[in-house]
């Protein structure tokens, strides 16, 4: 009798879900549960009233990535769910994230040219569009102004060049052994748009990668002897996981990060006075370099309620929603129309150091955070010739070509 | 008769029935997963598209990767290392520990915490222990500081020691050359001269820059004599970190084999004048045969597949550094960001489960079986 109950109680459930069609949202955890449910609860709820759509937030605590592959494959996967442009390569050529292009068209609040264009570049293969952008970073030069006043040198600016801006932080180094100019992660992720400034392509015309690039070589010295000199130093030699947390640590000046910062400084160093300005020009090109990181919401292609799916996806990336994710300081909104917005000009240097990241995006050599179909494998042979260099075990040439080697056999795989 | 017939049968089904729920869930998760594992080998599935038959070119392809041999090495330099000192480690603990001294129960309490802590947070400690600028580092550069202070220490003590007992002998005295109350004395006044000495400036310390030592972020490798034999520093920091973990698991077993040796065995040595050294060398160790051969197989096991120390170490050390056959499989079927290799990591999957059993095979050769070691 009970399992008979139990069974009339499930079919209820599953005939009750079906009718009120429960969009799932699977996104990151920590505070991004937090930001979200209240999100929903503001915008989205409302909206929903009397269409029968519920929402559900499913954060994913562990590596997202690694989850939705394996929710994609097993088909447990939620209707939305976020695409990062650095792995989502391989996930949308699978054929289990939906194309957009049919929805968009048929939208009359979500249309592609909406969005900037270059972040829905990354996620369009072939002319189909497999996830809308809801918003990007890039890399700007966070610095700490009283360990510049200390060593009397004028703040980082926008008129730096990599020999001014050297200058300023050997001056900062100066002051103490245990003082260091800039945090020198060894990750492609912030040296590479330093080499984008040099003229760095991560793949030239015929998709192959020349570590021996003149420009790459010159961003690759410029970037390891400020570690060899003690200048900068890597954000592990000081017990620090991130050029966050070795800004914070108030023993290195400045830092190269996105807007991610900003949280954690505010929980960290919320005493530290701090500004940003945008990544230095290289001396010769002229020209500043940068990555952007854009996450992106993707439709699962399995989802048994794709229309409500999508419905959601419109208030997800609405103008109001990316308006008050920025104005809390969280993100920069994705949408062309909000390129020009008033809480740029407020004068705090949260709204600040938004507005530098914002401006990073289009100004110079600007390329997404992705890497084909080699994806974070390309990044590591780098990464450890960075690291191998830093940490004084190679000389640069030596490193180099041992990275090629490496890099040749990850591309032939 | 009939009935006796089907109480038979009954009593003969009766351990099937109770085995059936393990073998249930041995069938399911492992038995069929076995399976699928050597099928997906022989094909190039990603999880999304069917899977196609390939052949051998898995096995080809693993072979030709320059991470697999990093791994396949990096795994049998881990193994042979981590069991031979691990397996010593483990019975010098429990002879230790065997010992009728009080307080004992606190000590085997104390040596067997690092087994029972998460493995997953004595990693993370672990990481804050080998930091440049961690705890391991400070140790040493204050055991260089004070390097002259430690072997003076040393000498002092001896001496005072030697001194005590020479007094005693020539009493006709009957005193061992450790007589621990001397001893005790011998450390104590030694401890107290030094401390006087560095206090007052007659001993002066060495002043020598702190150990800088790199223990994950490197590629060194070390010893250098042993060339392409010898293993990264960051493996090594994860070996002296395994050895640390799992001896005391093993320490375990030792006790419990050590405390079921016959008393009439060390009454009947002790009759014929035996010394320390040879109740160890024809009583100890081969009544401990048969724990000796579970301990290497489960080291040997448990080494090969060695996996969340260098899962949670991560970016932290070069990968190719600490790469193990385990970490290998895992980043083929999650690589960061390209679609899964499962047809390879498969294919190294079926090759680490054949290397498991070759070699644990030819221990069992080398060691003899369980069955054969024992008593005397």
């Amino acid at each position: 009798m009970k399992r008979i109950g139990l069974v009339l109680v499930m079919m209820l459930l599953a005939v009750s879900a079906a009718s009120a069609q429960q969009v799932r949202i699977g996104g990151h955890g920590g505070t991004d549960t937090v930001i979200l449910e209240e999100m929903i609860e503001l915008f989205i709820r409302p909206a929903l009233e009397g269409t029968g759509i519920t929402v559900q937030y499913e954060p994913i605590a562990d590596d997202f990535q690694r989850y939705i592959v394996n929710a994609l494959s097993a088909g447990t996967a939620p209707d939305l769910f976020y695409l990062d442009s650095f792995w989502a390569g391989s996930v949308m050529r699978s054929g289990t994230v939906e194309p957009l292009n049919a929805y968009l068209e048929k939208s009359t609040v979500l249309r592609g040219e909406d969005i900037v264009r270059s972040l829905l570049d990354a996620f369009t293969i072939d002319g189909q569009i497999y996830g809308i952008p809801k918003d990007f970073n890039t890399l700007a030069v966070f610095y700490n102004k009283d360990l510049f006043d200390y060593a009397g040198v004028e703040y980082p600016s926008n008129d730096d060049n990599w020999d001014t801006f050297y200058e300023k932080l050997a001056a900062v180094a100066a002051i103490d052994p245990d003082i260091y100019g800039l945090a020198l992660p060894p990750e492609y992720a912030r040296f590479g748009a330093l080499a984008h400034a040099a003229g760095f392509t991560p793949f030239d015309e015929n998709g192959a990668t020349d570590l021996f690039d003149p420009a790459f070589v010159d961003a690759f010295r410029w970037y390891t002897e400020m570690g060899l000199e003690g200048v900068g130093v890597m954000p592990a030699d000081i017990s620090q996981g991130w050029g966050g947390g070795a800004l914070a640590s108030e023993q290195v000046a400045a830092a190269l990060e996105g807007a991610w910062i900003l949280g954690s400084l505010r929980d960290e160093a919320p005493n530290m006075q701090y500004g940003a300005t945008l990544l230095p020009k290289h001396p010769q090109t002229g020209q500043r370099g940068n990555i952007i990181y854009t996450v992106a919401w993707g439709m699962n292609a399995n989802s048994p309620h794709k229309d409500a799916a999508f419905r959601v996806l419109e208030l997800l990336t609405s103008e109001e929603v990316q308006q008050w994710i920025l104005e809390r300081g969280l993100a920069i909104p994705s949408r062309v129309a909000l390129a020009d917005n008033p809480y740029f000009t407020q004068d705090n240097v949260e709204a600040q150091s938004n507005y530098t990241v914002f401006l990073g995006a289009s100004d110079g050599n600007v390329l997404p955070f992705s890497f084909g179909v080699y994806g974070g494998d390309w990044m590591q042979p780098i990464d450890q010739a960075l690291s191998a260099v830093l940490s004084k075990q190679v000389g640069w040439e030596e490193a180099l070509r041992e990275a090629q080697t490496r890099l040749d056999a990850v591309m032939q795989r | 008769m009939r009935n006796l017939s089907l109480r038979r049968a009954g009593e003969k089904l009766a351990p099937y029935v109770l085995l059936a729920p393990f073998l249930f869930t041995l069938i399911i998760f492992f038995g069929y997963a076995f399976v699928r594992v050597v099928y997906f080998s022989f094909t190039n599935y990603d999880l999304f598209q069917q899977p196609q038959w390939v052949g051998l070119k898995n096995y080809v392809d693993i072979f030709r990767d320059m991470d697999f041999a990093r791994a396949m090495k990096n795994s049998l330099t881990f193994m042979a290392v981590v069991t031979t000192a691990q397996t010593l480690f483990a019975l010098l603990l429990a002879l230790f520990l065997n010992q009728k001294v009080r307080g004992m129960k606190f000590f085997r309490a104390a040596y067997y915490m690092p087994s029972v802590a998460s493995s997953v947070v004595v990693t993370l400690i672990f990481i804050w222990f080998f930091q440049r600028r961690g705890v391991l580092n400070f140790l040493i550069s204050k055991f260089n500081e004070y390097r002259n202070v430690i072997v003076l220490f040393l000498f002092a003590a001896a001496v005072l020691q030697l001194l005590q007992v020479g007094w005693e002998k020539m009493r006709k005295r009957p005193v061992t050359l450790m007589e621990p109350a001397f001893l005790f004395l011998s450390l104590l006044v030694s401890f107290m001269l030094m401390f006087a000495g560095v206090r007052l400036g007659f001993i002066p310390t060495r002043d020598v820059a702190p150990a800088d030592i790199i223990w994950f972020n490197t590629i060194k490798t070390w010893p250098s004599f042993l060339g392409p034999l010898s293993f990264s520093v960051p493996l090594g920091a994860i070996m002296m970190f395994n050895i640390w973990t799992t001896s005391p698991t093993f320490m375990l077993l030792y006790l419990a084999g050590l405390q079921d040796i016959p008393r009439e065995l060390y009454e009947a040595a002790a009759m014929d004048g035996a010394e320390r050294w040879h109740v160890f060398r024809y009583i100890i160790v081969p009544q401990l045969k048969p724990i000796t051969f579970l301990v290497v197989t489960m080291g040997l096991i448990g080494t090969l597949q060695m996996f969340d120390q260098v899962a949670i170490l991560g970016a932290q050390a070069p990968r190719q550094s600490i790469i193990t056959l385990a970490y290998y499989i895992y980043t083929n079927i999650f690589p960061s960001s390209s679609s899964p290799r499962v047809g390879m990591a498969s294919a190294a999957a079926i090759f680490l489960a054949l290397l498991t059993f070759v070699i644990v095979a030819a221990q069992r050769k080398v060691l003899g079986s369980e069955g054969d070691g024992g008593h005397v």
